[in-house]
């Protein structure tokens, strides 16, 4: 009788686990929601990196460009003493081309702090130099667009929310960018070092602008500039704008939230270590690349968070000069306010149209 | 011999019924209402079995702002589902209780692009949730710190 007594509590006491497992309520009343507050008194309330709509931000992205062909024309180039070592040159491009591939991995991920990591490796090939050499001799920086240019960096992004509204944000990055081969890596004290701090608002879901100061190669040579931020969504979250201006703007139409199209601007550029001729090495030379991207880009989801970003645009010659370090210094010229230094070589290209297509793994 | 047996096996049910009752009162300390980092939603954390969910209760934009309707999971991929009200909708599923106020195996779903992500949660504290969302791996993911609300008159009649 006492073991059928034990028993009996025994299953009774399951019942009750049992009855516990369900805390549902399928109430329809969700008013008793409305006034609540946080249990810890202490606990604030951070804006978030992002605004509702934006085009998702890529973690890994494997992609590859292609520019149509165009025509280089180079000046003569001259030594430190102004003396000329290269005559001009003129040269049809076929092509320029190259992997694009990289990743942003957070590594701090939360509300009070956003920090990420992030890699990125770029080709730059040149087809089809098929021009026949001039009476005297092939320029030797045009000479070198046989080698296959490349940066390899490393970058990271901090995002500090100061509070449901303001933030800062960081940007750093180092890249080597060069003609070096990866037998024949170029020494690290070529890196270039580019960076932009900003302090923004968030007013609300779908607004977040900011200003700032960046030390940037975009333009192919350093410079200090002023930045903003504008990224902003409209009610029904079809149209939108991302910008960062002076690298980049852009006008969202998001079809739906899995595919949208981008219509805008980007400025991109590298400041090229002619490495890999060593009889060029002592000259200390450096192509300040240059470019305005005119394009049209259509974002789409293939599967869940894989998707594919094809862009098809215009490619506008901004500069493409051969410069000479200073006993390893740049100049600084500040589009001519602070130095009118003149550079090795000037060099102009036609503009030819590009593609560029990527497979991305997106950020939640 | 057999009485003894007999109550061994009710001991040995006893223990183990004692360990399940006291894991699932761990596990139970998640329910509640959480609000996300961004202040835009709040979520009921409920339990169905043995299993947690948490239910969209409060939305700080209720109404989709073009129609002045009540939202609805206007991005959900599946088509049949798009009319269904934000408000009540599960967006976290699935989350077992694995000891040391980790939950895990479930799945957080974002109403803004309609994706779902594997998801953990790790209560840092008794008010604070970190959820971990992400793709694949860990790695590859976002944590957002949740904290969890009360009614303001039960706070204010505390002090």
């Amino acid at each position: 009788m006492k073991h059928y007594f034990l028993l009996g509590i025994s299953l009774i006491g399951f019942g009750v686990v049992k009855a516990q497992t369900d805390s549902t309520s399928e109430e329809d009343d969700f008013s008793m929601y409305e006034e609540l507050d946080f249990a810890d008194e202490g606990a604030k309330r951070y804006c978030s990196p992002k605004i509702e709509g934006l085009s998702p931000a890529q973690l890994i992205y494997v992609g590859y460009d292609v520019q149509g062909p165009y025509t280089m024309k180079a000046d003569p180039l001259t030594n430190r003493a102004g003396d000329q070592i290269s005559g001009a040159d003129e040269m049809d491009i076929a092509a320029t081309h190259g992997l694009r591939l990289g990743c942003n991995i957070p590594v701090i991920s939360k509300t009070s702090l956003v920090w990420q990591m992030g890699f990125n490796y770029w080709q730059t090939k040149f087809n089809g130099m098929v021009q026949d050499v001039p009476a005297g001799g092939r320029n030797a920086v045009i000479d070198q667009h046989k080698n296959t240019f490349r940066t390899l960096g490393l970058n990271t992004t901090v995002f500090k929310p100061l509070d449901d509204k303001q933030f800062l944000l960081f940007q750093g990055s180092a890249d080597l960018n060069g003609d070096y081969t990866f037998s024949e890596m170029m020494p690290l004290n070529y890196l270039k070092y580019s960076a932009a701090v900003l302090w923004g608002k968030r007013p609300n879901e779908k607004k977040q602008w900011g200003v700032g100061l960046a030390r940037t190669y975009r333009v192919g040579e350093i410079n200090y500039i002023p930045v903003v931020m504008y990224n902003w969504t409209d009610a029904a979250n079809k149209w939108g704008t991302e910008i960062l201006f002076p690298a980049r703007a852009a006008v969202r139409r998001t079809i739906n939230p899995r595919n949208m199209v981008l219509a805008g601007f980007e400025l991109q550029g590298q400041s090229y270590r002619l490495y890999k001729d060593e009889s060029l090495r002592g000259e200390d030379l450096e192509i300040r690349r240059g470019e305005i991207r005119v394009r049209m880009e259509y974002q789409f989801s293939v599967k869940d968070f894989l998707w594919v970003s094809a862009q098809a645009g215009y490619r506008i010659n901004y500069r493409y000069h051969t410069d000479r370090l200073d006993d390893g210094k740049e100049t600084l010229r500040a589009f001519g306010l602070l130095s009118d230094k003149p550079y090795a070589m000037e060099s102009t290209l036609t503009n030819p149209f590009y593609v560029s297509v990527s497979l991305n793994l997106v950020s939640p | 011999m057999k009485k003894l047996s007999l109550l061994a096996l009710i001991g040995v049910m006893l223990f183990s019924m004692t360990a399940f009752v006291n894991q699932n009162t761990d596990g139970d300390r998640l329910l509640g209402v959480w609000e996300p980092s961004n202040g835009r939603a709040r979520v009921k954390v409920e339990k169905i079995g043995d299993k947690y969910f948490g239910r969209i209760v409060w939305l700080k934009e209720a109404k989709d702002p073009v129609s002045g309707e009540p939202k609805t999971d206007k991005n959900n991929p599946d088509e049949s589902l798009r009319n269904v009200p934000l408000k009540g909708y599960r967006m976290l599923k699935d989350f077992v209780y694995k000891g040391a106020d980790v939950w895990e195996e479930g799945t957080i779903y974002d109403p803004l692009n309609g994706n779902t992500y594997s998801c953990t949660i790790k209560m840092t504290d008794k008010n604070t949730l970190d959820i971990r969302g992400y793709i694949g791996v860990s790695a590859l993911g976002r944590t957002d710190i949740w904290k969890r609300l009360e009614i303001k008159s039960k706070k204010k009649s505390k002090k």
